[in-house]
């Protein structure tokens, strides 16, 4: 009765595979959850600033104003700061291109998807959208819904792995538009933080890099973090793909001059990790983001 | 802006062989990624430059046992490929030398 798309999976074959995923990396999950806790709780304050009449600590720059003013200016207080409560919005972004299925990295890279999924509804420190990516970007879940395993069986119904382009570009542009919207909507949270993070899951494998270093920097700019996971091939299993670690990339000049280097060597995003195997993940990830918190909060 | 930027560029991940042993590399490259723009021409600078050979040599390519007459990217249209697929790539040593023709 309805329309099926036929290169997606099919409802059951979702469920089942939504559940094996989620059963495998039950402990996994727990594991990244709590390095989540650690990185992604905002840190303690440890600034006094202010001009308060009661406070911790005497602003010594205030003091002779102070007596000059006949005692009336009061204001010479420190207080410490408390940190406002931190919200995230974390996308995470599938590429359902191809090559995914080519390089036999698809189930690797839907395992990825519930456990960061899982572990960051566990986590409860925000919204969580899902989109697809390959031709064209799809929004599987969006951030105003709560994200549950239903939401997981209704996001896998939505890939196949069957899109002839990886346009990762096309992926930045629409994602940081969606992030843009969601942050006017999320501007209702009050006085609370709001930290806007994109994890895209994709076997790295991406033309067009002089764009997307240029949206890159328009993230950095909008204070979206993007996150790149490569789900890398090189497992035993499939020996006739090459890890991304070796792929050579070339360029033949116009004079005849061959020119190859490492594809990672200029891989356009600035925070990624190779996952060769989900177990790593946790620990990998916690990694990029401690990172990540460490260079923002020296900025801010 | 968006009027004046040109095409955007795709790129292929290929695997080169070839039935020569003696034109065989000493260390497999594995898949290498190439821009589809790539031609005859430029391939067989690829491949000699893999051979590291002090003379280059030409050579032809076979794509799924078609001889490659046109850009990878024309091929891959022409033959409904994606470019999401490694595409083995098989060098033989060109039928017609190039222009190298003795002068009378
Ligand atoms: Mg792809």
């Amino acid at each position: 009765f309805t329309h099926l798309d036929a290169t997606a999976l099919s409802p059951g074959t979702a469920r089942d595979l939504w559940l094996y995923h989620e059963l495998t990396t039950h402990s996994l999950s727990q594991q990244l959850t709590e390095h989540l806790r650690l990185i992604l709780a905002p840190t303690l304050a440890t600034k006094l600033r202010g001009d308060f009449r009661t406070g911790k600590r005497l602003n010594l720059k205030r003091i002779i104003p102070y007596i000059a003013s006949s005692y009336k200016r009061d204001k010479i207080w420190l207080r410490r700061s408390m940190p406002s409560k931190r919200n995230y919005q974390v996308m995470i972004a599938l590429d359902d291109s191809r090559s995914m299925k080519e390089s036999g990295v698809e189930n690797l890279a839907l395992k990825t998807l519930t456990l960061v999924t899982r572990s960051l509804s566990m986590l409860e420190v925000g919204e969580v959208s899902v989109v697809g990516f390959g031709d064209h970007v799809t929004v599987a879940h969006s951030f105003d819904k709560p994200f549950t395993s239903e939401s997981g069986v209704r996001v896998f119904e939505q890939f196949g792995f069957q899109a002839a382009k990886t346009n990762v570009r096309g992926l930045l542009e629409r994602s940081l538009s969606i992030f843009s919207e969601s942050r006017h909507r999320g501007a209702s949270y009050s006085g609370e933080d709001l930290w806007q993070l994109m994890l895209i899951v994709s076997d790295g494998i991406c033309d067009s890099h002089a764009e997307i270093q240029r949206l890159v920097r328009r993230a950095e700019e909008q204070r979206v973090m993007i996150v790149f996971i490569i789900i890398d091939s090189s497992t035993p299993a499939s020996q006739l793909s090459t890890s991304i670690l070796d792929l050579q990339s070339v360029e033949v000049l116009p004079e005849g001059k061959v020119i190859r280097w490492k594809y990672m060597e200029r891989f356009p995003f600035r925070y990624y990790l190779v996952v060769q195997d989900v177990k790593e993940l946790p620990s990998v990830l916690a990694g990029a983001l401690r990172q990540w918190f460490g260079e923002v909060a020296g900025s801010i | 802006m968006a009027s004046n930027t040109k095409p955007p560029e795709t790129k292929v991940q290929i695997r080169l062989s070839t039935r020569h042993l003696d034109l065989k590399f000493s260390e497999d490259p594995g898949a290498v990624l190439v821009p589809t723009s790539l031609r005859r021409l430029q391939l067989s600078r690829l491949v000699n430059s893999f051979l590291q050979t002090s003379t280059p040599l030409p050579f032809d390519f076979l794509i799924n046992g078609q001889f490659l007459r046109s850009s990878i990217d024309d091929f891959l249209t022409q033959n409904g490929i994606s470019a999401e697929i490694t595409l083995n790539v098989e060098y033989t040593p060109a039928l017609v030398p190039p222009v190298h023709v003795a002068s009378f």
